[in-house]
Formats: structure tokens, sequence, C-alpha cells
């Protein structure tokens, strides 16, 4: 294997440029859908964390109908079961490796005997029983990501926008859409802009469940013609091309969201 | 001034923090008529911003209940005549009391018109151009018609409660309940927004109002409650409140305001 970088070689890559150009395009849905389905987890799980569910909270009073103070009546009171699974999930997936997360959802979640995805090619390259796993075990990932900085964003809003919005009739959920959340999300959208950004990156991770990404076409090219510099550059561009613009639309309509913080 | 019976009738109310170790409210009972504009003074942390979170249940009190328009909105369920269970719907009495805040708590997001159509729109069902319509008539009424497109952050502290008051009465509440309205202002800015409070006041809308500015409760109150260290010391019309005060707490309190 060469380690010189020439022209040649890149000509050599080009006789592989669908491959690249299906790769690119699955990278593109991998990530869109990721962000689409981690988004919305992210959201349910942010909620379920702010939420004020104590379904234990008759234990607070004791026989005598004194407050407890102490013990394990009191703690059970004070128990949230949907804010405790929000944080072992977020606490989970934070902690532990991305790649063992893909190979435990493709190997376990997506075994014939659990899930088992008809083996269907979409587009003439998206191969599905790989790209599902793909795409959930990255929403899966980025999700618990994504609802920490949803979260702080929520907490990060004035409790007078939420007496305000209430005093007016709405409902807590109401609230939250259309007071609390555009709010939220306009303060953390650099954050987002971030996560965002490394999802596309770490989609690449995928071509090791066979998912035929950007990175699966490196492989592929290298295994064929013994060079391994061009494609990877073919890759690094392909990769910026993707993540600078969408760093630069996020920024737009940052732009766009703050017209009510100038004067 | 006062016309009519009794719109929310307060018995027994107490909050307590800390299991019991802080007292915000400690057993205050009182009668709000309609019609009435009800002047709550006192030092601070005496209760008084406490209370008036309670009427509309931003606060929710350790005892003691709330009868508003002749519905108890301290208890979750209460049972009919003929034996039903009704679940109470705290949101359909919230929007029958506007709230003003201290700090205006205007949505920085939105502009002044969509402020103020929100509430109408998603809680009342109007639609969007008679929200609009009735939303600039009532700008038109605090001279803020022209600012309809600006956001909050483009207006000054009076302009933004302004809207504030008027976003509130977009909801055509029965009650409007101001907490210290013109504490964050600035002093040139304060009679712009007593103006409107005292408009509002004439036309015989029902107010229970926070505050330090002992002129307004003189000139515009029918009531006045004063409270200190989370009780109810002392009410009665402006005039014996200010002229004739019986509780030396009001006594020492007057002596340093006034």
């Amino acid at each position: 294997m060469s380690n010189l970088i020439t022209a040649e070689h890149f000509q050599m890559v080009a006789q592989y440029a669908d491959l690249f150009k299906q790769g690119m395009v699955i990278t593109i849905l991998l990530s869109a859908l990721t962000v689409l389905f981690g988004f919305f987890l992210a959201l349910m799980l942010a909620i379920m964390r702010l939420s004020n569910l104590r379904p234990f909270r008759f234990l607070a009073v004791d026989r005598e109908g004194h407050l407890r103070e102490q013990g394990f009546a009191f703690a059970l009171s004070r128990f949230n079961p949907v804010s405790f699974i929000a944080t072992v999930y977020v606490e989970v997936f934070r902690a532990t490796p991305m790649l063992v997360q893909l190979w435990l959802v493709y190997y376990l979640l997506f075994d014939k005997a659990v899930i088992d995805l008809p083996k269907v090619t979409v587009l003439g390259f998206i191969r599905l029983e790989r790209f599902i796993p793909g795409v959930v075990a990255l929403a899966l990932n980025s999700g618990a990501y994504l609802s920490e900085i949803v979260r702080a964003g929520i907490q990060s809003i004035d409790g007078g926008q939420t007496e305000a919005a209430r005093s007016l009739g709405l409902t807590q959920g109401q609230n939250m859409r259309y007071v609390v959340l555009p709010q939220a999300i306009k303060n953390t959208l650099p954050a987002i802009a971030n996560e965002f950004v490394t999802i596309i990156k770490e989609s690449a991770i995928t071509y090791t469940i066979g998912v035929q990404d950007i990175m699966s076409a490196v492989n592929a090219t290298k295994g064929a013609l013994y060079i391994m510099a061009e494609p990877l550059i073919v890759a690094t561009v392909m990769y910026f091309c993707l993540t600078f613009p969408t760093s630069k639309i996020i920024a737009y309509f940052e732009r766009r969201m703050s017209r009510g913080d100038r004067r | 001034m006062a016309t009519g019976g009794s719109l929310i009738r307060v018995i027994g109310l107490k909050k307590y923090y800390n299991r019991g170790a802080i007292k915000a409210l400690d057993d205050v009972s009182v009668d709000i008529n309609r019609g009435d504009v009800m002047v709550v003074i006192g030092p601070s942390g005496s209760g008084k911003s406490t209370f008036l979170r309670s009427l509309n249940l931003l606060e929710e009190p350790t005892e003691g209940s709330i009868v508003f328009d002749g519905v108890d909105i301290t208890k979750s369920r209460t049972k009919t005549e003929d034996g039903k269970t009704l679940k109470l719907n705290i949101d359909q009495h919230r929007q029958k009391m506007g709230m003003v805040f201290q700090h205006f708590n205007l949505f920085p997001h939105k502009t002044i018109l969509d402020n103020m159509t929100l509430a109408p729109i998603k809680v009342r069902h109007m639609d969007k151009a008679a929200a609009e319509e009735k939303a600039l008539t009532l700008l038109d009424r605090v001279g803020l018609k022209d600012r309809a497109g600006a956001y909050p952050i483009q207006l000054s502290g009076g302009q933004k409660q302004r809207v504030a008051i008027v976003r509130a009465l977009a909801m055509e509440p029965q009650v409007m309940l101001f907490d210290e309205p013109t504490s964050a202002l600035d002093p040139e800015m304060v009679g712009e927004v007593l103006d409107v409070m005292k408009e509002l006041a004439r036309e015989g809308m029902t107010m229970v109002v926070v505050t330090h500015e002992m002129g307004f409760a003189r000139e515009v109150g029918n009531r006045v409650l004063f409270m200190a260290d989370g009780k109810l010391l002392e009410q009665g019309s402006p005039d014996d409140i200010f002229g004739h005060p019986e509780n030396p707490r009001l006594q020492d309190f007057l002596s340093k305001v006034l």
C-alpha cells in the first residue's frame, strides 16, 4: 500500500464515485432521521425529567396526620418514577461507548428472534435491515445528549413566563409549547447545532454494522485498490461539505429567532 | 363604588413553608366584592404578594379556601347536588382572573400583538382576525397601537406594563390582580401605568392591587388591607386606614412611608 498521495490514485478512486455518492445520500438520510427522532426523544426525556409526578405523595403524612421528615416512606413520597426512568436512560447512554450501543442495538435488538426486519433495499442501495438499526442506535444515543441540552434550556427560562402564561389560562402543555419551548430552543440553538454536527460525524461508525455510508465507501475502495490516503481525503471533504453548511443554516435560524432580542 | 355581591371569598387562608416554620400567610379571611378596588399594603415580607398570588393559585395554599364566583378553587374535586364528582379545571378559572406582575412577564419571543392574542386564540378559541382587532382596540386605549408589531425589548418599562395590563384585559377577566405593578419602573413611568389602572377602576373593574403607591391607595382604592407577618392586621376605607390607623404596626408603617 503506497502512502504517497498522487493524482493517479484520485483518478482510480473516481471509478468508485457512485459508491461515494450513495454513501453521501445514506449519511444524509441517516443523520436527518436521527436528528428527527433524536429530537423528539430528547423533548420527551426532558419533559419526563422535569415532571412533577409523585404517585406516593400520600406517604408524606403519617397515620397521626403529621408530615414525615425522614425515613423510607418520606423518600418514597418524594419519588418520581417518570423522572427516575428518564434519568437512568440518559446516564446509561451518556456513560457507554456509542459503538457498544450500536452493536447492542444491531446484534441484540434487531436479532432475528427479537425484531426481524425484512431484507428490503430502497433506491437500489439502502439496505433497510442495516439502515434502520443504524438510525435507531444513533437516535437513542443523541436523544440522551440532546435531552440534557433541552432540559437546561427549559430550566433557563424565567419562572415568570410560566406564571404569566398560566395566569392567562393556558394549560401546562400550551405553556410549554407556545411560551417555554420556543424560548428554550432559541437559547440552546448553538448547543443543538453542535449536537446535529456531531450526529453527522458519528454516523460514520454505522459502517461497522454494514450501513453503506461514506465510510463504507472508503472501506470498499481501500479493499479494491489497496490505497488508503486518497479515499480518506475524499471522505474528509465530503463530511466537511455536510457539517459546515449545517452549522451555517442553523446560525441563520438563530439570527431569525433572536429578532426579539434586538432593540 | 362597590356594586354587587362577593366575587372572591377568602376563608382562613394559610401558607406555610418549611413545615410551618415560616408562616407566609396566617389565617387570612376577606371578601372581595364586585367593583371593589382593594389595595393591599404592608412592609416587605408581610405576605401581600403571597396573598395575591394565592387568589389564582399561583401559590398553593397550605390550608383554607378561596371561593371564586361560587366555586371553591382550592378543592380539586367537588360534589354537585346530585352526587356527581366534578373535577376542578383551574385553567378555566384562571382565565377569568387577569394578573399583572412586577416584572411584566411579557413573552419576549412574540410581538406585542402576538403577546395579546396568544391566550384569546389558544384558550378562548377566538379566530385570529377577531383577536387581533380586539387587541388593537385595547392597545389603542393605552396609546400603544402603533407598537403592535414591536417586540417587548423595544418598549420602555412603562409601555411594557401597559401592554401587560391590556394583555390580561384581552381575556375579559372578572377581576384584575396587580402584583406591585409599578415597583420595577423608573419614577417617570409610574404615572402612565397608574393612569391606566385608574381608568380601569373608573370603569368598574374589580381590582386587587398590591402596591407601595400610597397616593393610589388613597385616591383610587375603596378598601385598604394592611398586612404584616402574614396576618391581615387592619382593613377599612382609605380614610380610616390613613386617617385613623388603629393597629400600632400600621401606625409605625405609615409613619415610615408617608
